[in-house]
Parts: C-alpha cells; structure tokens; sequence
C-alpha cells in the first residue's frame, strides 16, 4: 500500500500488492516443519529416550564440572586405615594423629590452609595435573565448601581410594574414549561409504570389495598387538618426543575398528540418494564432486548417521573396556570404567567379596550404555516414523 | 554355487595373504628380537644359536618368503617361549577347547535370542515383552568380565551350581559359554524382535492366516523364514565378537584356550605364536562370513549369490 | 432397530434364487489407537446368497476391507475391536466362533484373495509349498495328492507348464501369473465364499480383464459366491449382481447393479459414478470428482456423514444419521432426500 502513491501513474501496471502480501502471510503461516523438528517433537512424546537423553545430560555436565563437587581424591591412598571400607555415610575416618593414637577425624582434602609451592605439591598429590579449567573449578570448589568432602558413599578399594571419586574421574575418560574414537570412526566410515557410493562403478567395487575382506580380518588381535607395542616404553617415549600420548593411538585405533558398518550403511543411503534431482541441480551449477558429496548428499544421511552413532558409542566404551580388562586400556594415574570394572572383577574370591567394588562401576557403565542404547532407539523411530512401533 | 565357492576361496587365499603380510612386517619391524628380547642374560654363543634357529640372523624379507613357504606347508614352526612346542602343538591343544567354547556360545545365543525374540514379538507391549527386552538392552549394556563376575559371585559362590574355574569335565564349560552368549543372545533377541514384528505385518502372514493355519505353523513356518534374515547377516560379526569375547572368558576362567595362548604371546612378543592364531582366526571368520552370505541365499531366494 | 425391519421386509419381498450363505447384520468395528477410537464399520448389514457376487464399492478408508477381514478373525486385536453385529455363515455366528473353529472355515469354506499379488504370496517358500498347506490341512490330503490338486488348480487358473512352475517360487512369477496362483490357492479347498479384496487394482488393465474373466469362469464352473471388494465401478459393472455402497463405515446405498448404475438414489453414489470417464462423452469434458475429504472416522459424526461434500445437502441432513430406506424393487439408500427429483447440482 505505502508503495503505490495515489497519483503514480503506473499504478494500474503494478502487480496488485495487496493480493500477493496475502498470499505471503498466508504462506508464512503455514511453516513448513523440518525434519528435526518433527524428530524432536515425536522424540519428546516418548519418555524412555527423554529420561535417557536427560541422564546423559546430566553425566557429561558431571563428568566437565567434576572438579567442582566437593570429592575425595581420585589418587590419595590410605593403606593404614582405609582399605576396602564398605559404603559409608559418614564423613570422618580413623586417622593416627602425632601421638601414635589412633582417633575420629573428618575426612578432608588438608589443602586449604596451604600456601603457595605446598599447595601446589599437595594438588599434586591429590589430582597429578590439572588443567587451567579444572583449576578454576577447583578453587570453586574450596571457596565453597573448604576441606570439607563427602563421605564414601560407594566405599573404598584395596589401596584406600575412595571409589565415588574415581567413578567420577572415570566417567571423564570413558566418556571422551567412547566420543572420540566414535567420531573417528565416524570421520573414516562417512567419508569412505560417502565417496564409494558416489563414485559409483569400479571404485564402488574395489572400495566395498576390501570392506568385504576387512570384515574377516580379525582386527581386535591386530589392535591388541599395536598397543601392546605402544606400551613399551621406549616407543611411549619416542611417540611423546613427537608429542603424540598413548591414549590418543587408543582412540585412533578404536574408531579404526569400528567404522566398517558406518561406511556400508552410509554407502548404500547416498547411492539411494544421488539420483535425486537436487544432486543434478548441483551439478549442472558447477559444483565439483567432493562438494557434491559432503554438502549435499551427507547432511542428507544425518539422520541415520546419528542413530548409528548412538549405538556406537556403547561398542566403543565397551571396547575400551575390554582393552582395560586385558590391561591394555588406559594408565593410571588416569581411571577409566572399564578400569574400576577389572579392578572389582579381580579381586572376586571365594573368601571376601567386596561387592561394591563390582557393582558401582558396572552400574556406571550399564546405566550409560543403556540410555545410550534406549536414546538410539528413540532416535530412530523418531527419525523414520515407518520404524514406529516395531 | 560351486562358482561362488571357488570365487571365495579365491578371496580368502588373498585376504590370508594381506593378513599374513601385513601383521607379519608389522609385528618383526616393531620388535625385531620378538621373544627374545627379553633374555638379554643369555651368553651371546646361546643367543646367536638361537637367532639362527629363528632364522633372525637373516634379512626381514627372506624371512618372510621362508615363513610364507612354511605356512603353505601348514607347519608355523616352532613357538620362541615354549621352546619345546611347536606351534601346531599349541594350536592343536588350544583350538578344540575354543572351538568348543564358542560353538557352544552361540547356540545358547541362537536359542535364548530366538526364543525370547519370537515371544516378545508376539506378546508385544505386555510384562513378558518389557522384562524381556530389559535384560536384553542389560546384556548389551554390561561388559563380559563384568557378567562373568556376576555369574561368579552368585552361581558359583553363593548358590555353588558350578565349578569355579578349570577346564576338563563339560560343566567347566556352561558358566563361561552362558557368559560369552549373554551379550549375542541380547542382540540377537532384539533383531528377531524387530525382524518378527516386520514380518508379521507382511501381507502373506494376513494370507497364510486367511488360509486357516494355526497361529503356531503361521509363525514358525511363515513368519520365522522372514524374521530371522537380519540375524544371519549379523552372525558374521558375532563370530569375531565370540572370538573377541573368549579372549576374556578364557582368562577369567582359566581356561587353556587360543585365546589365554594368543595373549600370552602378545605380552611376551612370541611372534611366531601370534601370527600362526591370527591366521586362524581370520579363517574362521572368513568361513564363517561365507557361510552366513551362502545360508542367506538358501534362506531368501530371491537373493543371487553372484560375489 | 429401523434398519433391521426394514432388511427383514426386503428379504421378505425379494426373491433371490438361492439359499443365504452369509448374513452380516450391524457388524461395528473400532480401532483404538493413541489418537482416539477410530470407528471403521459403524453398522453394516447384508446378506449373501449362493451363486451370487456382491460388490462392495467405496473409497478408501470406508471400511470395506475391514468389514470383511473382521468377519474372518483377520484384524489385529487389539488395536481393532470388533464392537457390535453377527456374521452367520451356516447357522454359527463367524464373530463367536473360537480361533480354531474360525481356522477350520477360512481358507476351506470362506476363502479370500487380496490386492497386491506381489505381497500376499510369502516370497520364501515355493508355490507347490503354500498351495498344497490348504489341502493338506483343509481336505486331509497326502503330499502326493495336494501337490496333483495343486498342479491341477494351476491348470484351471491357466498357468502354462503348471507341472514345472509349481515348483518354482512367487518372484518367479509375473505380476498377473501370482494373482492366478492366490486365486487357485484360494480356490483349492471348492469354498462356498470367496472374498475378493480389490483383487485387481494392482494390476495392468488388460491383465484386470483376464483375472475377472478367470473369476467369472470360475464361478460358474463351481458356483462359488463372491463377495468383491473394488473401489472401481466398472469392475463391479461386469461382475456384480448386487451392489453394497459404503462411506464412512455405513451402508449408504444397497441396489441390484442395474438399477444402481441407472437410478441410483444416494448423493455419494451419484458423485461416484459422475466422477467416471464416459466414452460418449464430449471430449474435453471435466471429470467432476466427488470433491472434499472423507470425515474423520476417530470423531463424533452429526447427522449424515457425508454432510460437508454432499451437493443436495440441507440443514435437517445435520440432525440425523440418515436411516436406510426402501425404494423400488429392492434399491435401500441412507438419504432423506430424493435425488431423483431434484435438479443435479452445478459445479462450484
């Protein structure tokens, strides 16, 4: 309307405004609703993957701000007086004082009265090394609660270590574990089942070929030679010298095993899809190949790439379980879960069952990998609503 | 068929081969001195003797031609660490005990998985379904050491229905072999679930009931065919993951299998040991992925074996 | 409770040649799902005499295969929930019957063929597999003998080399060949009633005329009655004696085919058979679909369903569901107006 003026002569010429303003709020109204939208809102009807999603929120937010919770040190032993203490509920233990007596003290970190190179000698001892987060965090933590900790609520094991702490720590490095080798296998399976389902033909062949043949390779054998290599410690330190950990091969290695499934699956989806007439759009615009391939064709197979990845991640955790059980896994001073788990499933024996030590760390993995596995499920009938119900 | 065949014993010589090579040079460069590393006491006349046996006096490559040539003789030679033993010996005594373990391992898998996975399907959303599919997602979500210290704690501590540990009598054999299935029997059950109540949904079972068989012939002679399609193809890895799995039992148990063989030889650097047993594992997983491919195209006809 | 005196009166004063085999009254199906009860058959009556092939017409969603497959035990329950009628098929009432009394009936007594010959055949076993099951479990034959009666009904259905391609399995088979294989195997046991559901709408037209002309054949050679379950009117021109209309879970017209397709009395019918190409037709004339949606079967309907698409609408058409009326020899229409005097609506 302020754009036709009362005596503008072409008027008459101009299209009738009012009308195509109608037609766009009309149209405007009518929002078209996304995928992932519509994934979320089926997703949030369904409480299973809700509690799972929000239990898993909750884990990483813990596992990042961990230094932040008034814990017992995942490190400090106490052979004397806290050897496999069963849950408990209060926050004192025995200490020997100066005298050779033996007495009641609270549980504390000893750390807030300390100055300066003491203190530091003393975080040290408690947590090796912290980073410059975590650091903040924990000055946090003492300028809230001081020396004060909670009690051993999933009790002690056989060096006196208080094993809620650890869980905690723990959940730190199985949680990075499972994320990054999932990703690397992720980055390796996408980008190979993407490209061999584009290209199509001979290289498909080839490409799916030694996918075929790497299904019969037993790789597990092969990754536990290399990291028994790794192990030595020359090659640790050689490997350091060029700045590279351990634990990073580890996640490499992991995701190296795993992504063969990603790669078929994401294979047979892009040769599904390229036929589609938005591929030849980008083509006949000039797009090259590998752009084609990666922002084009793979935002399209997300949504079953996110599925997998749910359920990935529970393989890789427990992978790096089983690394851990056959001692192959992450070194101390570094817990991990699946460390805790052997450490409890070690010291089972006809004489003395110390079942806290099974129970809380298997708990902590089941417990995850179960809303991992629930939210996979979740995910995929919210994604492919032809899935619901089965 | 026969084609087939032939076209897969074609690939699995390659695949042997690849294996064979690559874990071959990966394992010598990385620890040339293999077992013997760790004896540096040894007088060097001894030392040298010894190297000669294992030919490491010689270069890599011509040892790797040596080596190949054996193997295409299916003599491994002799284990560095067990001086006394050749690796046949070791293979003959490991191998029937691990063999035993995960056959048994993935009939109990089959069994449970297929019996539970067809009742939940057909009890669908009922107390039976829910209960079912909990301990499934359970035996998914534990690892194997772990239920194994379960089993441990409560079926041979407390209740005493099992031998602790040993290997001879069957029974040593039913606690590590349930263990090892728990995980597969899981999945198992959730894939002939999920393949049951797709199938179930098909057009000919509306037919089939429309005939006026009963529900029982329905089920396990129209529907199971079906269903049970996305298992087989999952049998493939479930093989390495059996392989995998005994690694663990077999050392929780004690049990004197390839697997408890196979680490050792991994810690100690016992080369020769450790390829002889990735070579064979790789053949029964090649065996095995060929059958699970040829039982595919018995089961689903309109499937063309043409690899 | 109208309706019933009124279907005893026409049975009263019609005279069909043959015995009532099947006799439906107020059959209600509902499914109960998340959304709501979601009422597929709201009260069907009819009645089918030996010899005879009643068509059933309807859109989707009208509840026509649903009538059916409730009658025979063949909806999932739960979510289906068969809530009211009877189906008496030789003096027992098929709705009561048990699991097993029901399995002894269909495939043998009552059999039925489907839409989508590319799915009803279970792609896993051989044709000579699931075509003998029946006689073997119906008529007690040995192996020996379902497999000749097998090979013999492929015979009939005009399978060629029947004796070879028993063998063979469903992807073996084209398109047209399955659909000739599910009405030998629904045929194997001579049944008193097949249920043909939209037996050819997945198929090519030519390939259409054959397998009508096999049913047709067919039905004379054995004297089956069918019931023909088709959303296409020129299917149920060539095939039908009697004409069943449904919309919206409800009987809405009931006619011989003749008088259907030249008087017909209800609004939905009109517009059915309005939205056909005619050959005599100028050409460039618009087909005038019936315009609208089908209601929302999970809600309430006031008064007549099709109230919102119907051209002759009024506002007492609100205040009740329309109860059947007679008309003529036998014609029973659901419409309190009479369409025949009033003039044909213009097109919006």
């Amino acid at each position: 309307m302020e754009l036709t003026d009362k005596n503008d002569p072409y008027e008459a010429a101009l299209p009738p405004i009012d009308k195509y303003r109608e037609m766009y709020n009309e149209a405007k109204s009518i929002r078209g609703i996304s995928l992932w939208q519509d994934a979320w809102r089926r997703l949030r009807r369904d409480w299973v993957s809700m509690t799972a999603l929000s239990f898993l929120v909750l884990l990483a937010l813990a596992a990042i701000f961990t230094p932040l919770f008034p814990l017992q040190s995942p490190r400090e032993q106490d052979l004397a007086n806290r050897v496999a203490l069963p849950p408990e509920f209060v926050s004192t233990t025995k200490v020997t004082n100066k005298a050779g007596e033996p007495e009641v003290a609270p549980v504390s970190l000893n750390l807030v009265d300390l100055k300066d190179k003491e203190f530091e000698r003393r975080v040290g001892e408690l947590w090796t090394t912290l980073n410059p987060f975590d650091q903040l965090l924990l000055n946090v933590r003492l300028a809230i609660f001081g020396d004060w900790c909670v009690p051993s609520l999933c009790g002690t094991d056989l060096l006196g270590r208080d094993l809620l702490s650890r869980l905690f720590y723990g959940a730190r490095v199985s949680l990075i574990v499972g994320l990054v080798a999932t990703l690397v296998s992720l980055l390796i399976g996408v980008s190979y089942g993407a490209i061999a389902g584009y290209a199509g033909g001979l290289v498909d062949d080839l490409m799916m070929r030694i996918v075929d043949i790497m299904y019969s390779v037993p790789f597990i054998f092969l990754v536990l030679f290399v990291i028994t290599i790794l192990s030595e410690d020359e090659v640790k330190k050689q490997l350091e010298g060029y700045g590279i950990s351990r634990i990073v091969i580890l996640y490499i290695l992991i995701g190296a095993v795993y992504w063969l499934t990603m790669a078929r699956v994401v294979r047979g989806q892009i040769i599904s899809l390229k036929n589609e007439q938005f591929v030849d759009a980008a083509r006949t615009i000039g797009a090259s190949g590998f752009r084609i391939v990666f922002m084009h064709l793979v935002p399209n197979v997300l949504s079953i790439v996110i599925v997998y990845l749910t359920l990935t991640i529970p393989a890789v955790m427990l992978f790096e379980a089983f690394l851990s059980f056959l001692g192959l896994g992450v070194e101390p001073p570094d817990v991990s879960w699946g460390m805790l788990s052997e450490e409890g499933t070690r010291v089972i024996t006809p004489v003395k069952i110390y079942w806290w030590l099974v129970v809380f760390p298997a708990l902590a993995l089941a417990s995850t990998l179960y809303s991992l596995n629930f939210l996979g499920d979740g995910l995929r009938d919210a994604l492919d609503p032809r899935m619901k119900n089965r | 068929m026969i084609k087939f065949l032939l076209k897969r014993m074609l690939w699995m010589v390659l695949t042997m081969w690849v294996v064979f090579t690559i874990s071959f040079f990966l394992m010598w460069t990385v620890s040339p001195e293999g077992a013997l590393l760790s004896e540096r006491q040894l007088p060097e006349a001894i030392k040298q003797n010894l190297e000669r046996y294992y030919h490491l006096d010689q270069p890599l490559t011509y040892r790797y031609f040596i080596v190949l040539w054996e193997y295409l003789h299916l003599n491994p030679g002799p284990s560095m660490k067990l001086i006394d033993k050749s690796i046949l010996e070791i293979l003959r005594e490991g191998l029937p005990i691990s063999i035993s373990l995960g056959v048994l391992g993935l009939s109990f898998a089959l069994i449970l998985g297929f019996a539970s996975g067809i009742i939940s399907a057909l009890r669908r959303q009922t107390v039976i379904d829910v209960t079912f599919r909990s301990i499934a997602t359970l035996g998914i979500a534990i690892p194997n050491f772990v239920l194994a210290g379960f089993a441990i704690i409560i079926f041979v501590f407390q209740l005493k229905l099992f031998p602790a540990a040993g290997w001879g009598r069957p029974i040593d054999l039913v606690l590590p072999s349930l263990c090892l299935a728990a995980p597969f029997a899981a999945y198992i059950s959730r894939l002939t679930r999920t393949g049951m109540l797709e199938v179930l949904g098909q057009d000919y079972i509306r037919t089939a009931y429309a005939k006026g068989l009963m529900p029982t012939t329905v089920v396990l002679k129209h529907a199971f065919r079906g269903a049970i399609l996305p298992v087989v193809s999952y049998l493939g890895p479930a093989t390495a993951g059996i392989l995998t799995g005994s690694l663990v039992l077999e050392r929780i148990f004690f049990i004197p299998g390839m697997g408890s063989h196979f680490i050792e030889a991994v810690l100690q650097k016992d080369h020769p040991v450790s390829l002889a047993i990735v070579m064979v594992y790789t053949f029964l997983l090649f065996t095995m992925n060929t059958l699970v491919d040829l039982s595919y195209g018995l089961i689903d006809p309109r499937v063309k074996l043409d690899k | 409770m109208a309706e019933e005196i009124i279907m005893a009166d026409a049975a009263e004063h019609e005279n069909k040649p043959g015995k009532v085999l099947l006799d439906v009254r107020d059959l209600a199906v509902e499914f109960r799902t998340e959304d709501g009860n979601f009422k597929a058959v709201r009260g069907v009556d009819f009645e089918l005499r030996a010899g005879e092939t009643l068509g059933i017409v309807g859109e989707s969603g009208s509840g026509k295969s649903v009538t059916n497959l409730a009658m025979l035990g063949l909806i999932p329950q739960p979510p289906g929930k068969i809530t009211s009628g009877s189906a008496r098929y030789d003096g027992l009432d098929l709705l009561r019957m048990s699991d097993k009394q029901l399995s002894e009936i269909r495939g043998n007594r009552i059999a039925m063929i489907f839409q989508d010959p590319m799915t009803t055949l279970n792609p896993f076993l051989t044709i000579d597999e699931q075509l003998t099951e029946v006689t073997r479990k119906h008529l007690g034959l040995s192996y020996k003998d379902a497999l000749d009666r097998a090979i013999e009904m492929l015979e009939k259905v005009g399978i060629p080399g029947a004796n070879r391609r028993v063998f063979n399995y469903p992807h073996e088979f084209s398109g047209g060949m399955r659909q000739r294989v599910v009405i030998a195997m629904a045929l194997s046991c001579d049944p008193d009633i097949l249920i043909a559901d939209e037996p050819t709408t997945a198929l090519d037209v030519t390939i259409q005329a054959q397998i009508l002309e096999l049913m047709q054949k067919l039905q004379d050679e054995h004297g089956t009655a069918i019931v023909m379950i088709t959303h296409d009117l020129g299917v149920i021109a060539n095939m039908a004696n009697d004409v069943l209309v449904m919309y919206a879970g409800r009987k809405v017209e009931q006619a011989k085919v003749n008088d259907l397709f030249t008087d017909p009395r209800h609004p939905y019918t009109l517009g059915l058979l309005n939205s056909i190409p005619r050959i005599d037709e100028q050409v460039g004339a618009e087909l005038s679909p019936v315009a609208g949606q089908p209601p929302d079967m999970s809600q309430t309907i006031q008064g007549c369903a099709f109230y919102p698409r119907c051209p002759y609408r009024i506002d007492e058409c609100l205040q009740v569901d329309p109860p059947l009326v007679q008309v003529g020899t036998g014609t029973m229409h659901a419409c309190i107006r009479d369409v025949t005097t009033l003039d044909p609506p213009t097109p919006k």
